[in-house]
């Protein structure tokens, strides 16, 4: 011990590892808890996110000049896609005002408020993404001067692509629904049974990095291509929300539940324009 | 003029930080296969390339420490990661350089070991905080996809940072010596 405590080039390591657990743990711990960053974290993050624009102008360009393109080639199928939608589109959009209309009146006839399905949208550009290929992370150009605060659910593509982790006062970061951090915030879901019951769980990841709807826990069987909505019931995200489709059914690796493997609706591989969605009925 | 000279560096990192979110935005489709996916680090490829063009400058370590800590608050919300790796590894780099040849073959595989080195730490790290959970198949076939964008991006920014090394060391004003 004493000639440890004499070897002065040592020691010095020692205590820079020390120094560098206490400071990982620290900012693990401070990146779980916190509502908000500290002041210095949501600084550097404002000021990045700064740099981040300035740099996607020139990229944007271009990206958007090669997308340009390849929308022309597709023009044509699109076009004919988007015909046969059409006639369906005008009935549905009446079909639901009307259904809205008598929503509002039977609210009001129960003197309801706000229920779990009520919520607002901020639309947000996406300016960047964690450089590292294990960490499934977005930055967005909006923070909490726009009424951002964190783990709100964040869609793109029609489908809910992820959460809000970390909220500065001009950009945000979202953690994708696909990431594999243990100690993130999972979506609680549903789904309509094949019996017509309501099917509760939890959206997980599985093994090879798809999206996977865990602790049913009733044995009813969801068929393919059923649609998995949030519950509402996880107090962060309102009711309503698509997660995705059901691909397949299986057992988990214990054999205790069902793990249904899930296609996820929401654009996650590009996602340019994102929107967050503010719930509105308090937790 | 000569503290925006003894800045390029500094400026010239943070541009880089900036291109890695972006680029890894734009790419990240042509950067992944399956469910492996490669990194985009033409910062820290920068920092190790400063360390081997530049094998005198201490203060470029010091650089490469404040570099460390603004990519991991900006990026990962955790210190420990960048901000350890970039100032051993530019200090490695400069050992290192002093017995390299200075070709552009020999650099090129000491920054390929230095990013393998940085994706298997992040790995690591990330892994025992619980932040991810990837198992080692899927983190050997990264590696092997990472390699090869690494490759491409070293290639790309090879001769822009010899040149901001050489001409715009940190905190140093050539200018005065050359009077």
């Amino acid at each position: 011990m004493k000639k440890f405590l004499q070897n002065k080039k040592l020691l010095s390591a020692f205590i820079i590892v020390i120094v560098i657990i206490a400071v990982l743990g620290g900012s693990v711990s401070l990146r779980n808890k916190r509502n908000s960053p500290l002041f210095i974290q949501s600084f550097g993050n404002d000021i990045v996110a700064v740099g981040s624009r300035i740099v996607d102008v020139p990229l944007g360009l271009i990206s958007g000049g090669l997308n340009n393109v390849n929308s022309l080639l597709n023009t044509q199928q699109e076009n004919d896609y988007l015909k046969s939608k059409v006639t369906d589109l005008g009935q549905t959009k009446a079909r639901n005002q009307a259904l809205a209309a008598e929503n509002k009146q039977l609210k009001a006839a129960l003197k309801l408020k706000d229920t779990l399905t009520g919520y607002s949208l901020i639309n947000a550009s996406v300016i960047s993404r964690s450089p590292d290929t294990w960490s499934d992370l977005l930055v967005i150009n909006k923070g909490s001067s726009s009424g951002i605060a964190k783990n709100q659910a964040v869609m793109c593509g029609g489908g809910v692509i992820g959460r809000v982790i970390e909220v500065s006062a001009a950009s945000s970061k979202i953690e994708l629904i696909t990431t594999t951090d243990k100690s993130a915030n999972r979506f609680a879901v549903q789904a309509t049974a094949t019996n017509g019951k309501t099917v509760h769980g939890l959206i997980t990841v599985n093994t090879n990095g798809g999206l996977a709807f865990t602790q049913v826990v009733d044995s009813n069987k969801l068929k393919k291509g059923t649609k998995v909505y949030t519950s509402g019931m996880g107090g962060n995200s309102p009711k309503g929300l698509l997660i995705g489709t059901v691909e397949a059914t299986t057992r988990d690796s214990f054999g205790l539940s069902n793990m249904i493997n899930i296609k996820p609706a929401g654009e996650i591989n590009d996602p340019s324009v994102v929107s967050v969605i503010v719930r509105k009925v308090a937790k | 003029m000569r503290i925006f000279r003894e800045w390029v560096l500094a400026i010239a990192l943070f541009v880089a930080l900036t291109l890695d979110g972006s680029i890894s935005l734009y790419l990240h489709q042509f950067m992944t296969w399956n469910t492996y996916g490669a990194s985009c680090w033409i910062m820290p490829i920068g920092i190790m390339l400063i360390g081997l063009f530049d094998d005198v400058n201490s203060k470029e370590i010091w650089l490469a420490l404040g570099a460390g800590i603004v990519a991991d608050i900006s990026t990962l919300g955790i210190i420990g990661i960048y901000t350890v790796f970039l100032p051993l590894a530019c200090w490695a780099c400069q050992r290192v350089a002093r017995f390299l040849p200075e070709v552009f073959w020999s650099r090129l595989l000491v920054v390929l070991l230095g990013l393998t080195l940085l994706d298997l730490y992040s790995w690591v790290v990330l892994s025992l905080v619980g932040i991810i959970t990837v198992s080692v198949h899927m983190m050997l076939m990264s590696l092997l996809l990472n390699l090869g964008w690494s490759i491409i991006f070293f290639v790309l920014t090879y001769w822009i940072w010899g040149n901001l090394a050489t001409n715009y060391p940190f905190m140093v004003d050539l200018n005065a010596y050359r009077q």
